[in-house]
């Protein structure tokens, strides 16, 4: 906590925490990530979810 | 004359004669030469050589090449040999002691964020004391296995990228993991080596008890644990409880209702009906005790009252049962993320499986362990383990109507905020066929991120997953194999073949080393008899023969950059491909499934987790090939047989086309669809794909999604750049008024700042005037 203009300030420097799975694995945050996954985290793609009746 | 020489390190000593002679004399003896008047006479040579070359201060380079000089010179070309060969290896065993030194150097004074090797686990905390000690422990080992230990030519394959020995720095010590059968383990209690617990008998004991039980395993072996059965055998413990819970509630409603003696009334009751019936008062009402206990009871205290108090008992046991139950499972999952292995280094790596206990105790099992999770830390925040494997299967918890269908839903839920449970499928054709109903045993589990253990060639009677687990695993750089083969797809077999061959060796090689070890070298995992068949056996007994129902397994990495060097396109993108990508893997099935029948060991295939391996490969290789696209011009090989994480592609066909691959690949797999958005919003979607994964035959899966959390307001789930709850942006600071309005930090304002504990004591605090 800190102090600025007289007002409390809470949170400097304070990151958000990104949970990820990686091999299987979850990982509280991404750095600890090796230099290879983080890159692959990174590249990641999302799936659509919208043609699953052609593919049934 | 020569008086002095340089060394290496730049020192300079009195030169010494003797040490000469003392080099040629041990080359020729390599070689059966008993004449050391000749290596005497040589020496003299050599420094004759030196002084007349003007040489008076010699380095010690140029005394061994005047060494190998005054051999050859003397026709003593074998002898040279002999010590062209002695140098060389000593310059190996030099570089790699600088190399060690410079790891060792990097790990003491570079931190984790700058320093690769310190995060090549993301699970161990490299910039701890004892996560940097176990490190040093590790690289060292690694080079000591790689110059002593392993085979030239394994050493050469591994150290130049074909293959990658995982777990190499435990190479002479242990095994990779275990399948725990708690039941077994807690009948009659057991010792983790520093004590002997008794057998629990209660839920909570049931479950602290697992975890330590989890704990002591790890520490005998390299890899993760799993329970296979989790919900089976605590259920046990829950049964315990409520035999508990009932007794004392139903002494307090007789009691309370006036009857004389009523705790000596009730125990005897109890005691009496368990001596002759054997059995106690159970969760669902359903076995017969609450009219044995009426009989018993009505006599003496009356029919009326005796309902009263049964109906009062069966009330409190049933809330109470399902507190209990929830504290328990809730005190585990705490416990193992804070639980430390491995000399403080990590928390152990747990698994466990679970969603097939259809009875009453293990459902309020399972669907607290899921509310526990659901529910988060502390502070809620996510918990990073034990990995939960809800086991689908039809009939148990797939359909509506199924007995467990309810919790099925519920583990999509928690899925769907937490990540976890993954979802294994018993109903995949390559699992059914071991399942047996009623035999938790025969039901395929998965360990950590996929392994998996259940066939057994050694001996077929036993296709069961408790006391059975990996031995090592070694993993094939598939694109380096592609892109030697130019094109050439028989070239590319013939290579393959030639590769599993090695591979195979070596696993036989790493297998001979670990039948080797004792019973007293695993306290727990053998001497507790957690590992199938080892309770027969004494400590100082070998262990090679239960070893045998283990896996030695073959994996490989970046199935999608081998099939882009051979034919162009990776099978996410081209038919043919795919077609191809399933005849790489098959060959590579087939030549384990040979060597299990040729040898009664169970060779098997795993898909690659490559934690550290998939950066390690394609370095290697762009440094050999350059950069290729689409092979390597990433900074990671593609895991296993998945499809490119970059490659866009629908979720559906993403897990249809790596279907197949989970039925070849019989140590494991594990596949992953990466899902936009939030799906607590979507469950129905969610669970969509669970059912699709089943459907294709999909034996392992889970649902990725983004899971974030801002730590100053608690908010879980999507950031982006701004929390959605309070407004801040990464690393910025936020009013606290602002905090407080949402109901946050309700303690804290300017009086209390920088403090923290008492609110009463906060409240009474003035402000210290500044002057």
């Amino acid at each position: 906590m800190t102090m600025k203009n007289n007002t409390v300030m809470v949170g400097e420097g304070v990151g958000f925490e990104r949970i990820r799975r990686i091999t299987g694995y979850l990982v509280g945050t991404l750095d600890r990530f090796n230099n290879a996954k983080r890159a692959e985290v990174a590249d990641r793609v999302k799936h659509g979810l919208s043609d699953q009746m052609e593919q049934l | 004359m020569i008086q002095q020489i340089v060394k290496r390190d730049g020192r300079v000593v009195p030169f010494e004669l003797d040490k000469i002679t003392e080099a040629i004399y041990k080359a020729a003896q390599a070689l059966g030469g008993q004449d050391r008047s000749m290596a005497e006479k040589l020496a003299a040579d050599v420094v004759a050589y030196l002084e007349q070359k003007g040489n008076e201060t010699p380095s010690v380079e140029q005394i061994q090449d005047a060494v190998e000089h005054t051999l050859i010179e003397n026709g003593h070309a074998r002898t040279a040999k002999e010590f062209i060969l002695y140098r060389s290896t000593r310059t190996r065993v030099r570089e790699m002691n600088t190399k060690l030194m410079k790891i060792y150097e990097d790990l003491t004074f570079r931190e984790a964020h700058e320093n690769d090797v310190k995060r090549e686990n993301a699970n161990i905390d490299g910039d701890t004391a004892m996560g940097t000690m176990l490190k040093y422990g590790s690289e060292g080992a690694k080079q000591f296995d790689e110059m002593f230990i392993l085979k030239p030519e394994h050493s050469k394959a591994h150290r130049e990228g074909d293959i990658h020995i995982h777990d190499l720095d435990f190479y002479t010590l242990t095994t990779t993991c275990c399948q725990i059968d708690l039941t077994r383990l807690f009948e009659d209690g057991f010792s983790t080596g520093h004590g002997f617990l008794r057998e629990p008998n209660s839920i909570q004991s049931y479950s602290a008890l697992a975890c330590i039980a989890i704990q002591a395993n790890q520490n005998d072996q390299h890899g993760g644990q799993s329970v296979p059965a989790f919900d089976f055998d605590m259920a046990r413990g829950v049964a315990k409880s409520y035999r508990t819970l009932y007794r004392a509630n139903m002494i307090k409603a007789l009691d309370l209702e006036g009857v004389e003696n009523a705790e000596k009334l009730a125990r005897d009751a109890a005691e009496k009906i368990e001596a002759e019936n054997g059995i106690w008062p159970a969760v669902d009402a359903q076995n017969g005790y609450t009219e044995l206990e009426f009989a018993l009871l009505a006599p003496a205290a009356g029919e009326e009252t005796v309902k009263k108090a049964q109906a009062f008992a069966r009330r409190y046991a049933d809330r109470e049962i399902d507190r209990h139950t929830y504290q328990a499972m809730e005190a585990l999952v705490h416990n193992l993320n804070t639980m430390h292995s491995r000399a403080g280094a990590q928390i152990p790596f747990s698994s466990l499986n679970y969603g097939t206990d259809v009875s009453p105790e293990g459902r309020l099992v399972i669907r607290n362990l899921l509310l526990a999770t659901e529910a988060g830390l502390g502070n809620g925040e996510t918990a990073i383990f034990p990995i939960h494997i809800f086991k689908v299967k039809e009939g148990v918890n797939f359909n509506p109507g199924d007995p467990n269908y309810d919790l099925f839903k519920l583990a999509c839920k928690v899925s769907a905020e937490r990540l976890f449970p993954n979802f294994s499928f018993i109903d995949a054709p390559f699992n059914l066929k071991y399942y047996k109903p009623g035999h938790p045993e025969t039901e395929a589990t998965y360990m950590g991120c996929r392994t998996r253990v259940v066939g057994n060639v050694y001996d077929p009677s036993r296709e069961i997953v408790n006391g059975r687990g990996n031995l090592s695993f070694t993993s094939i750089n598939l694109p380096r194999l592609a892109i030697k083969a130019n094109h050439n797809i028989d070239f590319f077999f013939e290579q393959l073949d030639q590769q599993l061959n090695l591979v195979i060796d070596q696993l036989n090689h790493r297998f001979k080393i670990q039948c080797g070890k004792k019973v007293k070298n695993f306290p727990f995992l053998m001497g507790q008899g957690i590992w199938i068949d080892s309770e027969h056996l004494g400590p100082e007994d070998t262990i090679g023969e239960v070893l045998k129902h283990g896996t030695l397994t073959a994996g490989f990495i970046g199935l999608a950059e081998c099939l882009t060097a051979l034919i162009g396109k990776h099978h996410g993108e081209s038919q043919a491909a795919q077609n191809l990508g399933l005849e790489i893997i098959g060959c590579m099935r087939k030549r384990m499934d040979e060597e299990s029948a040729k040898t009664g060991l169970n060779y098997t295939l795993i898909a690659t987790p490559a934690e550290g391996l998939s950066g390690r490969f394609v370095r290697l290789d762009r440094q050999r090939y350059g950069s290729i696209p689409g092979v390597t011009d990433r900074e990671y090989y593609t895991n296993s047989f998945h499809i490119p994480v970059w490659f866009p592609i629908s979720a559906y066909e993403k897990l249809r086309l790596e279907a197949p691959y989970h039925a070849l690949t019989n140590a494991g797999h594990i596949s992953y669809i990466e899902l936009d958005g939030d799906p607590v919003k979507n469950l129905d979607a969610f669970e969509s794909v669970v059912r699709f994964m089943k459907e294709v035959g999909i034996g392992y899966g889970s649902i990725n999604h983004p899971l974030d959390r801002d730590p100053v307001c608690g908010y879980t789930g999507i950031i982006d750049d701004v929390c959605p709850r309070c407004g801040r942006h990464e690393g910025e600071a936020i009013e606290l008024e602002k905090l407080q309005k949402l109901g946050l930090y309700r303690h804290l304002n300017a009086q209390t700042l920088g403090c923290c504990g008492n609110p009463e004591e906060e409240a009474d605090r003035i402000v210290n005037p500044v002057e």
